[in-house]
């Protein structure tokens, strides 16, 4: 029945993308999101609809699509500088069939991204990917908020759609993302135009909302809790009543403390003290090998290197012992294989100094590009600009938390946050053009002025 | 019973999502930050840089 349901809904999706071929860029990115063929698990898994949705909106673009002043930005150019350094480490990659394995979806994902940006020619367009993001991801998140709320959470067990614990069906990865995706769900609510401000809209924005901050919870990821912490810190920048923000969130904190699973703050109380918790002290270790092991290989080992890795290392419980006596156990853990759990360090691991630092200037532009952004249009409030900053703040905003949650978690190649990538070229590419049109000034200036790149 | 409510909530509203973008002119051109129309014939009277799609 699923099946039928996602067959219909990805076929109506292609129909309309043949009358407007944009619409086939949405489809494939809600397919690269919710992945239907893995929630469905039946007949759709044998139908390539991403490889079908992708090739179509590809084509319909390279032949039907205005490309006037279309214009590449220097991060497209960092993406495929990393698509091909990536292909080069996979041909000599330490675990060649494991390496390409994931070479398989990473060039999708970047590939994507180099493209994505030569289509979002229209501020509707920006919009609308903005919108099928969110909503892809609510696919994912409304039904996990829920099971929360119902009892249904727990470390690794809480069921999302999928029973993969993968991609985005993982727990730490789905709570990273749910909160960089809430300032977007803020920004579609006051300046969207699809679905326009209401209270419909107000009231589903802040159940999604809602449903993205019980992730971390339903998940007992850490990382989610370190995200949710960071997204509430960048948003003083921009909140109006600081100190009504700061009163209003110590108030929700303290009143939800109690209500909170014991499991979940006890799993959360183990940020400080990772030498007692066996996943910290892993991380720990993996990340000095990964150290040790780019110094002896500075170009990389290409894809799934750690598996090579074996770790010995200790931890350490604290237990009473009589009065005023804690007795300290030590245990020697020896574990081998285990995965980055960071996204630095599976750079550095995997595509060596080079692929880091492409990386790492992918990203840090990123936030660069969007602060300029921010800081140009923040005064501008002509209906055609006025949206602009708020976007490029909401766009940061989502980036920093995902490079935040990307320092315990390997997402380097996280297909959704290359398409967030995008989507900030989009909206450069888009801001330059605009900048090198004749506009009219600001109402307190008195000559219409030509403003360069 | 749960995932097949919440899979329809975001669905439904992709399509109607799907259904306002069709009939909006300016989803592939908005006429603001796209460059002028230019014609090969130069010099002809009335010809020129127009700006609009």
């Amino acid at each position: 029945m699923l099946d039928l349901f996602f067959l219909a809904f990805v076929g109506l999706f292609i129909f309309a993308g043949l009358k407007r071929p944009f619409l086939l860029v949405l489809a494939y990115t809600y397919i690269d999101i919710v992945a239907p063929q893995k929630v469905a698990y039946g007949f759709l898994t044998s139908i390539p609809i991403s490889l079908v949705t992708f090739a179509l909106a590809f084509g319909t673009w390279a032949v039907l699509d205005d490309k006037r002043g279309t214009r590449v930005s220097f991060r497209q150019l960092l993406l495929v500088a990393l698509l091909g350094y990536c292909g080069l480490t996979t041909l000599g990659a330490d675990f060649p069939d494991e390496a390409f394995e994931k070479w398989s979806w990473v060039w999708k994902a970047l590939l994507f991204a180099i493209f994505l940006p030569l289509t979002l020619r229209t501020r509707l367009r920006i919009e609308a990917l903005t919108l099928f993001m969110v909503l892809s991801i609510a696919v994912i998140v409304i039904g996990g908020g829920i099971k929360t709320l119902a009892g249904g959470g727990g470390y690794q067990t809480l069921k999302l759609l999928v029973n993969d614990n993968n991609g985005l069906y993982e727990g730490s990865i789905i709570s990273c993302v749910a909160f960089a995706v809430i300032p977007l769900i803020v920004w579609l609510v006051r300046h969207g135009t699809i679905f326009p401000k209401s209270k419909l809209v107000v009231l589903f924005a802040l159940g999604l909302s809602f449903a993205c901050m019980l992730m971390p919870i339903g998940t007992q990821a850490r990382t989610g809790l370190v995200c949710g912490a960071v997204l509430a810190v960048l948003s003083l920048r921009t909140v109006k009543h600081r100190m009504l923000y700061l009163g209003a969130l110590g108030a929700l904190s303290l009143a939800a403390l109690p209500l909170l699973p014991t499991s979940f703050t006890e799993r959360m109380s183990t940020i400080e003290n990772h030498k007692s918790d066996q996943s910290a002290s892993t991380r720990v270790a993996v990340w000095k090998w990964t150290i040790e092991y780019a110094k002896a290989n500075p170009l990389g080992g290409g894809f799934e290197v750690y598996r090579q890795n074996k770790l010995v290392y200790e931890t350490i419980d604290e237990e009473k012992a009589g009065d005023n006596n804690i007795a300290l156990e030590t245990s020697t853990i020896v574990e081998e294989g285990r995965a980055f759990h960071s996204s630095y360090f599976e750079m550095l691991g995997e595509q060596g100094f080079p692929g880091l630092a492409l990386w790492l200037m992918l990203h840090g532009l990123g936030v660069w590009q969007m602060e300029l952004l921010r800081r140009r249009y923040r005064s501008r409030e002509e209906p055609e600009l006025k949206w602009i900053a708020p976007l490029a703040n909401a766009l940061q905003q989502a980036q920093i938390v995902y490079l935040v949650g990307s320092l315990f978690v390997g997402i380097a190649f996280q297909p959704f946050c290359y398409m967030l990538v995008g989507l900030q070229c989009g909206v450069w590419t888009y801001a330059r053009r605009l900048q090198a049109r004749p506009i009219a000034a600001p109402p307190s200036m008195a000559k219409t002025r030509t403003l360069t790149a | 019973m749960i995932d097949k409510i919440t899979i329809l909530i975001p669905h439904v509203l992709m399509a109607i999502a799907v259904w306002r973008l069709l009939l909006r002119d300016d989803l592939d051109h908005d006429g603001l930050a796209e460059p002028p129309t230019r014609s090969f014939r130069r010099g002809r009277p009335g010809d020129g840089d127009s700006g609009g799609a």
